[in-house]
């Protein structure tokens, strides 16, 4: 049966939004109109495919270890917290502050230290609900106390097709989980695909995700994912998006855990009329943890980029540390780049940091590669080719580096050749 | 001098924000010719070597350029190169995000005779690397970026040798580097004669590295003028005198036009 076209409004949104003018808070997702369910999801998990674990079990497990902590710990009486509850409605203290909404939320979280609900992912509610709705159901992967696992995902779409994937992935104590994510599609009409995960890393546990997004030009894609992140969890993730219409990437960390850590390395590529969306946001709640976010982008053609990144150092995160890094290389004047760098914080003892270069080829670069006999045409799209060869020598698997030389091919002459 | 030379520069004046730099510069040099152009810091060779090239940097005012036959003096930089010209950069320019060996794909492609794919193309690039001692590690790294000032002129010279152009300008190769650097460019530079006949033009103000060449013509440059042309002898007689006067006779001249 085929579906009607929908629009997902206020997707990918900031945490703490800007001027509303400047059209960055967030985005809107069109699906294609028309689009018949099809859920075109492969898991090759082994072992790891598990249906006695759970997110929501781990995620109690933690929760009970937080409010033993928090039972121990003095009372907030900072003048923060009467404001938010609303204990002085006399106004008899001089010192309550008057709290933006978004203020107030954060503190009603604070008080409440529930991690079930304040878990988000990245995209956003929405979406991840449609998302549920075309995976039917959710996979759970686990990785048991002390183990390795190994898990690879493979979503793909036809033309006039809807398909979407939902997976749990619960890495106990210690464990180490490495994840693939491929969504790959050559469908050469309007569809979608994506999707949506929810990752817990216990106490000691390493998580690494490889994301590769390789679509065609007709796909619309959603890559959506929420972590939380235990005592000493550490997690890796490598978001690669070279293709695809127009593509959102969503990624949102809970780090709850004392010196927990995420590292998030966005690789993405823009060409044609393509649209890129990201939105990062990494919530320090531990103490001494560490978040980098390091994104390297190419655009060319008229495409657009909108890249959010927020870090959030949450009262009591105390020596907890935040990076986020953007270089953004514009091969072509009409390209469209975003970038929103936002650091929130609540804590004295904290480091937030954030750098974004932005830039086109300068015509240093561009007269020594003319030296070489390159026009300017052929040094922009040496970017391009470059960040796909990257892409490829870097990929998983060979299946993926096989989708990554498809969509090279289409962009490149000869470019499965030239790195064989 | 050659009666068909390879490179003809006639009467050339450029200039860059409406300061002249070069003035009526006549130079040529025919095929197979090593010329070399001396002088003391900031006499224009490097501009010479560039304008040369093509940069949009410099304007050039008055004069011509032909090169192998034809008139490139409006020929854009990758025109010029693809007419086989090449010039090796005294500072060579840093590319983050494109790794060397796609750059150095991007450069032979389309190029009749030398366009190679794939193995064979890693393999002819691994051979050049050997040739001048530099770690084949370099080719997957981006382009300049963490190089020392060595490894970036034997990337230069693995260029020069990639693409044998007819015609090489070499601007100042050898400045900033140790011994053990010296000896590579410079085996770059006999690897290159040996492999095309092609012709230089080295841009130098240190004659150590003109040691082991066979010299045919020695230009000396002072504030835009050419203002001494001789055989390699001059060589070893700035070796010993320096450019003290040239200088102090480009400086009387000036004064004599003045007036």
């Amino acid at each position: 049966m085929k579906m009607p076209g929908m629009t997902i409004k206020h997707a990918s949104a900031m945490p703490a939004p800007t001027w509303s003018w400047l059209k960055m808070n967030n985005v809107k997702i069109e699906i294609p109109d028309g689009l018949e369910r099809n859920c075109q999801v492969e898991i090759d998990a082994g072992d790891a495919l598990d249906n006695a674990a759970s997110f929501e079990g781990s995620v109690a497990s933690l929760q009970e270890r937080m409010d033993a902590a928090r039972a121990e710990a003095p009372a907030d009486g900072r003048a923060m917290i009467d404001a938010a509850t609303g204990a002085d409605r006399g106004a008899e203290k001089l010192d309550v502050p008057a709290l933006s909404a978004y203020e107030h939320r954060a503190v009603r979280s604070e008080i409440a230290c529930d991690i079930a609900s304040d878990f988000e992912t990245g995209v956003g509610t929405d979406i991840r609900a449609y998302l549920n709705f075309l995976a039917g159901g959710t996979a759970v992967l686990a990785a048991e106390e002390d183990e390795d696992a190994e898990a690879a995902i493979r979503v793909t779409t036809r033309a006039g097709e809807a398909s979407g994937a939902s997976v749990d992935i619960v890495a106990a104590p210690r464990s180490t989980f490495s994840v693939t994510l491929s969504l790959d599609s050559s469908a050469d009409a309007p569809s979608f695909m994506g999707s949506t995960m929810r990752v817990f890393a216990d106490r000691g546990a390493r998580v690494d995700i490889t994301v590769y997004l390789t679509a065609s030009d007709a796909v619309t894609c959603v890559e959506d994912s929420g972590f939380v992140l235990a005592e000493d969890a550490r997690v890796t993730v490598r978001h690669v998006v070279l293709g695809g219409a127009f593509t959102a990437t969503g990624l949102s960390a809970d780090l709850r855990g004392d010196r927990s850590r995420i590292d998030v390395d966005t690789s993405y590529l823009a060409s044609g009329a393509q649209q890129r969306d990201f939105n990062y946001v990494i919530r320090h709640r531990g103490r001494k943890t560490v978040s980098n976010m390091d994104a390297n982008g190419v655009l060319t053609g008229i495409s657009k980029k909108c890249l959010r990144g927020t870090i959030d150092l949450v009262h009591g995160a105390k020596g907890a540390e935040g990076n986020e890094r953007e270089t953004v290389l514009l091969a072509s004047r009409g390209v469209d780049n975003k970038t929103i760098p936002n650091i929130l914080c609540d804590e004295d003892d904290v480091a937030g940091n954030h750098g974004a270069t932005i830039g086109h080829v300068r015509p240093e670069q561009l007269f020594y590669a003319a030296c070489r006999g390159l026009s300017q045409e052929q040094t922009e799209a040496l970017f391009l080719s470059a960040k796909l060869e990257d892409a490829a020598l870097r990929a998983p698997d060979e299946a993926v580096r096989a989708n990554v030389v498809r969509l090279g091919n289409q962009i490149i002459p000869h470019f499965e050749e030239e790195i064989a | 001098m050659s009666t068909n030379p390879l490179l003809s520069i006639n009467n050339l004046t450029a200039s860059v924000d409406e300061k002249t730099i070069l003035h009526g510069i006549d130079l040529n040099v025919a095929p197979g010719e090593t010329h070399v152009l001396m002088g003391p810091n900031g006499a224009g060779k490097s501009t010479m070597g560039h304008v040369i090239m093509g940069d949009p940097v410099y304007t050039v005012n008055e004069g011509s350029i032909t090169f192998d036959g034809a008139d490139i003096t409006e020929l854009t930089p990758d025109k010029r190169s693809r007419a086989g010209l090449f010039l090796s950069f005294q500072a060579p320019v840093e590319i983050p995000g494109v790794p060397l060996s796609s750059f150095l794909r991007a450069q032979i492609a389309g190029r009749p005779g030398l366009e190679m794919r794939g193995k064979e193309f890693r393999r002819r690039v691994k051979e050049l690397a050997a040739e001048l001692s530099m770690d084949t590690a370099y080719l997957n790294r981006e382009l300049g970026v963490g190089f020392s000032g060595g490894e970036k002129k034997k990337v230069e010279m693995l260029q020069l040798l990639l693409l044998q152009p007819k015609l090489a300008v070499l601007d100042e190769t050898d400045s900033g580097l140790d011994v053990d650097a010296l000896g590579v460019v410079s085996r770059g530079m006999d690897a290159y004669r040996k492999a095309t006949d092609g012709s230089l033009i080295i841009i130098t103000h240190n004659t150590r590295i003109l040691e082991h060449l066979e010299v045919d013509r020695v230009h000396v440059m002072v504030d835009g003028r050419i203002v001494r042309e001789d055989d390699a002898s001059l060589i070893p007689w700035i070796d010993a005198n320096g450019f003290d006067s040239f200088e102090r006779e480009a400086a009387a001249a000036a004064a004599g036009e003045t007036r």
